[in-house]
């Protein structure tokens, strides 16, 4: 044990006295994610549709005519999906942006226009998605306007929408007689206004409408408001880029640590240190092990000091404290564990270099290390499970920001940790017969 | 008839023998750099391995020392077998020809590491005493990559000591530095063998082997030559020695095995001349060479060793 952590210390006081080490492993990691949060804060336009998942909970001509719009528009990418749950959980997933409820309560069709509730749909985004938040929000006011000239264009939907709405007025008891005769009003100029009513003045009317919906203010009379619902709402204080990136800085400073100690190895074989260690009486287990827990123990401070940045400086907050401690370590263990395989399996300097380096790159990078996961076209997405980077951010959003419940933290850490311990007896056993002999 | 046979050989390592190849072949493709050497390390002695660069002196120490596997012949380490066994090369300690340290570590920091590597007990307290004695005690904080090529040296040796092996093996621990520094590491070997270690040192300077081995053995492309002290080797192959005598400006050599002798009778017959009047024959100059290590070179090989 004492070899083990001799090791250990001795590979933590090389990586700090190693100004290029230093740097990839601490300094870097920080900067990309300030960078990139600044870079992503300032809106995202990729010209990539977004996905939405769509709950179509009414029947009603509205709700089909929403739907159907959605799913023409340019701008989304929609799928239907069956309950709020399911469309909630791919938007946790990060498989879709964000999900669009259409309520049963549209199946009162335009009466609920007039009797001041006016139509109500719901909107679950993805938190670190607000940008794409307020797009949405303006989209759907535009649509569920576009639905009204087919609705005024159907006339026994329109009278029955003006009887009841008249009846909902003259009923209703939150109403003064002022509102109550301001409402009739309406109606009555409403049903003078549907005759010549067109789709341009619609669209018009839509966008203004819309932002009065963005808004969010409820006024006491918004015809359509639409409710944007973020998925781990936190009382006073909006989710900023910054959630996003710096678990994509830790993803950098695993790839720094990867990088240093993926050549520890093959320094020690080139320097000749390695025929001390080998003459010293300890086995490749010893040897591989101390490493690991020095890579290790530098992936921990990596994180510790990129999320040290983060509540420091950029305000975030931490939703699962403890669960996030599990999850860095799985990281940190995983990226320790993949260090040690190839570290075994380079036998020169350049090879673990190009290959080592290289293939971190290319991981990271369909990780998710600089093009987030969301923003990716599907079939990046797809690949990117085979990265061990996709795990460690998942399993550390999921308790940093997103707030997953903890039985959806467990593939990602299950994956972690048998990455780490993969690479860790790959690591020892490809050691084994250089170091035996 | 094999069973006797294993009996036998056993027999042939006597009790005091701390290391014994026998018939040690190794190649490295078509190189080869060990061809059958045999030799035997006995305790408390400084072994020399006198060869010229490339005579195969640092692969019979990767061999002796089990980090790298013969293609045929036996190791044994103190009687306990091969070193390729960590509990036997425990015994062993090694600086290679390489300096093998961690630039970036303190002299202190890269003697604690290894110290710690054996669980040497009271570590800290071993690595103070080792650092005095190689005298880096007044750069034990320093970065081993501000040292000077002798520091290097000395604090490579110091790393085989730290867990106090009976053997020490010391791989050409001169190789690039200056004449001072030298002599403090010459010195130092003396030590360690005063103090009770057996030494196995190589090198290819033949005035090291011949001031500090108690034995030498003489290699050259991988095979053993000759074994024995300086003066056994000097008088199985090195020759006479030659007198040379300057009269008038003239040399003439006289080849002898009594140099001392010889000198004396030139003295004799200078005084002889000089009585019976005869002038103009005076002595004027008067060199002994007596043959050393490069003389037994010279005569075993054919070669000079410093070619
Ligand atoms: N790892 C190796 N691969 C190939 N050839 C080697 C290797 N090590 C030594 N040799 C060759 O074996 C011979 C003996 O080398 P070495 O034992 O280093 O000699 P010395 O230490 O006496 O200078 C040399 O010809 C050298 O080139
Ligand atoms: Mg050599």
């Amino acid at each position: 044990m004492r070899a083990i952590f001799a090791i250990a210390r001795k590979d933590l006081r090389l990586l700090l006295r190693d100004k290029g080490d230093v740097f990839f492993t601490f300094v870097f990691p920080v900067v990309i994610a300030i960078l990139f949060g600044f870079v992503f804060g300032g809106g995202s336009n990729s010209g990539s549709k977004l996905e939405l998942a769509v709950v179509r909970e009414s029947d009603s001509v509205l709700a089909l005519g929403i739907e159907e719009d959605l799913a023409n528009d340019a701008a989304f990418e929609t799928t239907a999906f069956p309950t709020r749950d399911a469309a909630a959980d791919a938007v946790r997933a990060g498989k879709v942006t964000a999900a669009v409820i259409l309520p049963k309560s549209l199946d009162s069709g335009l009466e609920g226009l007039f009797s001041g509730q006016g139509i109500a749909i719901d909107a679950v985004v993805d938190p670190s998605r607000r940008a794409e938040a307020g797009l949405i929000q303006g989209k759907l006011n535009e649509l569920a306007f576009r639905q009204f000239p087919k609705l005024f264009a159907n006339g026994d939907e329109m009278k029955r929408a003006f009887s009841a709405a008249r009846t909902s007025i003259a009923s209703a008891r939150g109403m003064s007689p002022t509102q109550k005769l301001l409402g009739a009003g309406m109606i009555t100029a409403a049903e003078s206004f549907t005759s010549s009513i067109g789709d341009e003045d619609a669209s018009t009317n839509a966008s203004g409408g819309g932002a009065n919906g963005a808004a969010g203010n409820t006024a006491d009379f918004t015809p359509i408001r639409v409710k944007v619902e973020e998925l781990a709402p936190r009382a006073g204080r909006p989710r900023a880029s910054f959630d996003v990136t710096f678990p994509q800085g830790i993803v950098w400073g695993l790839a720094g640590c990867f990088g240093a100690f993926a050549s520890s190895l093959v320094t020690e074989r080139a320097r000749g240190t390695l025929d001390r260690l080998r003459l010293a009486p300890i086995t490749a287990f010893h040897l591989i092990s101390g490493k690991a827990i020095a890579c290790l123990v530098a992936g921990l401070l990596v994180q510790a000091l990129v999320f040290a940045v983060a509540l420091t400086f950029f305000g975030s907050q931490i939703a699962q404290p403890a669960m996030l401690v599990v999850a860095c370590f799985a990281a940190a263990f995983a990226f320790a564990g993949l260090a040690m395989a190839l570290a075994a399996f380079c036998r020169t300097e350049a090879e673990a270099n190009g290959a080592g380096r290289g293939a971190i790159l290319i991981l990271a990078l369909i990780g998710g290390g600089t093009i987030p996961l969301f923003f990716m076209p599907p079939f990046l997405r797809t690949l990117s499970y085979g990265s061990p980077f996709r795990w460690a951010v998942a399993a550390i959003e999921g308790p940093f920001w997103r707030d997953t419940p903890v039985s959806e933290q467990v593939v990602p850490l299950v994956v972690l940790i048998a990455i780490g311990f993969l690479g860790w007896i790959i690591g020892a056993r490809a050691l084994w017969r250089p170091f035996a002999r | 008839m094999m069973r006797r046979n294993t009996q036998s050989s056993c027999v042939h390592y006597p009790s005091q023998s701390v290391l014994s190849l026998r018939d040690i072949h190794r190649r490295f493709g078509h190189t080869i750099a060990v061809d059958g050497l045999t030799l035997e390390v006995r305790a408390g002695e400084v072994f020399g391995l006198l060869g010229p660069n490339g005579a195969g002196k640092s692969t019979t120490i990767a061999i002796a020392t089990g980090l790298l596997a013969p293609d045929a012949g036996a190791v044994d380490l103190l009687g306990l077998g091969s070193p390729a066994n960590p509990k036997v090369r425990m015994h062993l300690g090694l600086a290679p020809q390489e300096i093998t340290l961690y630039a970036e570590l303190t002299a202190r920091e890269n003697l604690r590491f290894f110290a710690d590597l054996y669980g040497v007990s009271n570590a800290r307290a071993r690595v103070d005493d080792l650092l005095a004695l190689v005298e880096l005690d007044a750069r034990a904080t320093d970065r081993v990559a501000t040292f000077s090529g002798g520091m290097k040296r000395r604090l490579n040796l110091a790393a085989a000591l730290v867990h106090d092996p009976k053997l020490v093996l010391l791989d050409e621990p001169t190789a690039g530095v200056d004449p001072q520094s030298r002599n403090r590491i010459l010195e130092l070997v003396r030590r360690l063998a005063s103090e009770g270690k057996t030494i196995l040192y190589t090198t290819h300077y033949m005035e090291e082997a011949a001031k500090i081995c108690d034995r030498v053995g003489i290699v050259d492309h991988g095979r053993m030559l000759d074994v024995g002290t300086v003066a056994d080797l000097i008088a199985r192959h090195g020759g006479q020695s030659a007198v040379t005598v300057e009269r008038d400006g003239a040399e003439e050599r006289i080849l002898t095995a009594d140099p001392v002798a010889e000198v004396a009778r030139q003295f004799a017959r200078a005084n002889s001349d000089r009585e019976r009047g005869e002038v103009g024959r005076e002595v004027t100059g008067l060199r002994i060479e007596r043959p050393d290590l490069e003389t037994v070179f010279l005569s075993l090989t054919g070669r000079s060793l410093r070619e």
